[in-house]
């Protein structure tokens, strides 16, 4: 509602330009997961092939470490949509510790899935899908984190208010679409 | 009852569209005219390519041994690039030419949504065309437009990495361009437009972009695969190295049977208009018109697999002919629906209106011989023959590139503001018509008796039809510059069309030709009705519509609105 009042600032052309953006990052994030999904299917198409998964003779990852960046990746969700609340009623200064510690849990998780990646046995299709599906999904993670690192020094040079912050905003989605995809992968790599 | 829903704005001086010169058209501009022209150009050029090509290859079957290329893998390269380009580089921009033009005209909307993402998507176009043919300076690639594995990822040359590379690009930008397309469709509709009021051909846009928007990031992921299989030495397709040659055949035909919609969809869109405006008769059953392309989209999801027939398990053949067959239905819908509108109607057979019909009977064939195909029995027979060459060529030219002659010619005098030569549209279609039919059909007969496609050499008892097949290609290839040249010489000595030349109800027609830098002075009024053709409330609009932007060409020699007014409402 408070965003509402404050959108209402805009002008006609603005609310257009605002409205369009929105269905369109909403359209771009429904299509490009699609992409995961596809990944998710290869994964699981070449696992059919074997007789059990990891094939016989390779070791299964441990997950102690991924469970713990998936939880940070999480809270990181959580805390980039506090930091755009914040913008969103006016609060300023409260974006910055929310979206700080947002970019901060996002580096660990990327650290970690670095170890991860470099770490797995490199043998046959198990390693080849798991690399191709962590250095995809980190790819997207390292260049929405960069996107995420400019908003933050776009805020501190006051660019942004609560009725003007779309960066914040897209920035914030396009998170959220990192840890949703990181979670579908996840779920393939580790759990099933 | 149609009815006018608020007054046309009166008062406002009519302002001459802008016109467009070349040297505007080979830069950067965000306006979506500008845009949708290069689009239209681009295509165009890469439809000569993908031409020339083709008549190599007809050139080539003129006798059953190799005479015109090197070798076998010349004429696989041959082939694999006529069929890549046609389906990427022609159908695919042109529908988005058309779309990207039109769209926001159709909407009485200034733009399209993201002007800048529009104008970005169109210039990964020709990158994209110029990486696909430099394959040729590198080993091209010889996998066919499908690009199956093992041949594409350990026998086809670097121009096979170039291709992938290519198709990702044009992939990214038909998902920005359907991006754009579904945002402006949703949020740029005017006042008094609901989605049931909206023209057809942009129900028809919707549909494809949705298609577009859930089914390119499957050949996406596939593709980024090929090419990690090519250049980083994974074995995702390779059986040796626990990979699958049908995890390709799955991810390739998810897209590119939706694909097969993403070319026709629009093609229908148009049809829709053109029928109806050239026949002076609203549309028969628009609601099930625009709902079935929704159909298609959605039911198009799932029947991918009739390509891998001979390569699928049995259990799984029946499910996916019985969705094969379901997919005719909603088509079948829109064709009755045609036919129902043509009946009873006032029909001038203008260029636009022979090739519209020219579609649909050719199309039909090409829907018949798609049953037939998707029957497991009859599949499994003509599989890899020229039955299947026919069937495509029947839908993708009998039908898409028909629905783009017919497309041209009805809106090229909105977007260059002439008409465009009747008579030599009237000789394009005859030669065109006769030569496709003839190139075409008689490969059904082929197919059937077991020749099968992608050879370059092939038993003697076929070369009789071959050489019918391939001197009527070469007919067919020639009368597509007997449209270049109309268009060459209707651009200089063209007949001035004004506004509206065929009385159209629909937006794009309520502004001047070509439209001004943003399209319509003031905000532009729908008519309640966009197809309610021979009524007194349409005579009206159509009558204020030409008191506000000047006389136009009485293109059809009816319904001039300052003769009579028409009875009925």
């Amino acid at each position: 509602m408070a965003q509402r009042i404050m959108e209402s600032e805009l002008s006609r052309d603005e609310l257009l330009a605002l409205k369009n953006k929105r269905t369109g990052v909403f359209i771009f994030q429904v299509s490009w997961i699609l992409i995961f999904v596809c990944l998710i299917i290869v994964n699981l198409q070449i696992r059919a092939n074997f007789t059990s998964w990891p094939p016989p003779g390779i070791e299964a990852l441990d997950n102690v470490l991924p469970t713990i960046a998936v939880v940070g990746l999480i809270a990181s969700g959580f805390l980039a949509r506090r930091g755009l609340n914040a913008m969103r009623t006016g609060m300023v200064a409260d974006f910055f510790p929310n979206w700080v510690f947002a970019l901060v849990l996002g580096g660990v998780f990327l650290l970690i899935m670095a170890y991860e990646f470099l770490s797995v046995q490199m043998t046959g299709q198990y390693s080849m899908v798991f690399r191709v599906m962590t250095a995809f999904h980190a790819v997207h993670a390292f260049v929405i984190g960069v996107v995420m690192l400019q908003v933050y020094g776009n805020a501190r040079k006051g660019l942004y208010d609560a009725a003007r912050h779309w960066m914040v905003e897209a920035a914030a989605k396009m998170w959220y679409f990192v840890v949703v995809a990181w979670i579908m992968f996840y779920t393939v790599l580790y759990i099933i | 009852m149609a009815t006018v829903t608020a007054p046309l704005p009166v008062g406002v001086g009519h302002v001459e569209g802008k016109k467009f010169k070349l040297n505007e058209l080979l830069r950067w501009s965000v306006d979506h005219k500008i845009i949708g022209i290069q689009y239209m150009m681009t295509a165009f050029f890469f439809f000569i390519v993908g031409g020339a090509l083709a008549m190599m290859i007809r050139w080539e079957l003129l006798t059953p041994a190799i005479d015109l290329m090197a070798d076998g893998t010349s004429y696989n390269q041959l082939f694999s690039i006529h069929g890549t380009v046609m389906i990427f580089l022609w159908i695919v921009p042109m529908m988005a030419g058309f779309g990207n033009y039109l769209l926001p005209l159709m909407l009485g909307a200034k733009d399209m949504a993201f002007p800048w993402l529009n104008a970005f998507a169109f210039w990964l176009i020709p990158p994209a065309g110029i990486l696909m043919l430099s394959g040729f300076f590198v080993g091209q690639a010889e996998a066919g437009w499908t690009s199956y594995p093992p041949l594409s990822t350990l026998f086809s040359g670097d121009g096979q990495t170039l291709w992938a590379m290519s198709i990702h690009l044009l992939g990214l930008s038909s998902i920005l361009g359907g991006i754009n397309f579904i945002v402006t469709i949703k949020n740029m509709r005017p006042q008094g437009m609901g989605y049931f009021q909206m023209p057809l051909f942009a129900w028809a846009i919707l549909a494809t972009s949705i298609i577009v928007v859930l089914a390119t990031p499957f050949l996406a992921g596939g593709l980024t695969l090929l090419l990690l299989d090519r250049v980083a030495g994974t074995a995702f397709f390779n059986p040796a190295e626990g990979g699958d040659v049908l995890l390709w055949q799955n991810v390739f035909w998810f897209y590119s049977h939706p694909a097969v919609y993403i070319m026709i969809l629009p093609a229908f869109g148009m049809l829709s208009e053109i029928l109806s405006v050239h026949s002076r008769k609203p549309i028969f059953g628009y609601r099930a018109i625009a709902l079935s392309s929704l159909a298609i989209a959605l039911v198009g999801f799932t029947v991918w697999a009739h390509h891998m027939f001979t390569s699928l398990t049995p259990e799984l053949r029946i499910p996916f002919m019985i969705t094969s067959m379901i997919i005719a239905v909603p088509t079948g819908i829109k064709v009755f629906s045609w036919l129902a509108t043509l009946f009873g109607g006032k029909i001038h057979l203008t260029s636009a209106m022979v090739f519209a019909l020219g579609f649909l009977s050719m199309f039909v064939i090409g829907g018949i011989s798609g049953v037939m195909l998707g029957s497991i029995p009859v599949d499994i027979h003509v599989h890899d023959t020229y039955f299947v060459v026919s069937h495509l060529h029947f839908v993708l030219y009998g039908g898409s590139v028909f629905g783009i002659f017919a497309g041209i010619y009805h809106w090229f005098p909105k977007i260059t503001g002439r008409m465009l030569n009747e008579r030599l549209g009237k000789w394009h279609f005859i030669f065109t018509y006769i030569g496709f039919f003839f190139t075409f059909f008689p490969q059904h007969v082929v197919g059937i008796l077991g020749m099968p496609r992608r050879v370059a050499e092939y038993a003697p008892e076929f070369q009789g039809w071959n050489v019918l097949i391939s001197v009527a290609s070469f007919v067919m290839g020639m009368a597509t510059f007997i449209l270049l040249y109309n268009i060459v010489i209707s651009l200089r000595n063209g007949k001035e069309a004004g506004a509206n030349p065929w009385r159209a109800l629909t937006l794009e027609w309520q502004t001047s030709s070509p439209p001004p830098a943003h399209n319509f002075i003031g905000d532009p009024v729908p008519f309640k009705n966009p197809y309610g053709y021979g009524t007194k409330a349409a005579w009206e609009y159509l009558h204020k519509q030409e008191e506000k932007l000047g006389e136009s060409v009485d293109a059809l020699n009816v319904d001039k609105p300052a003769s009579s007014v028409p009875a009925g409402d």
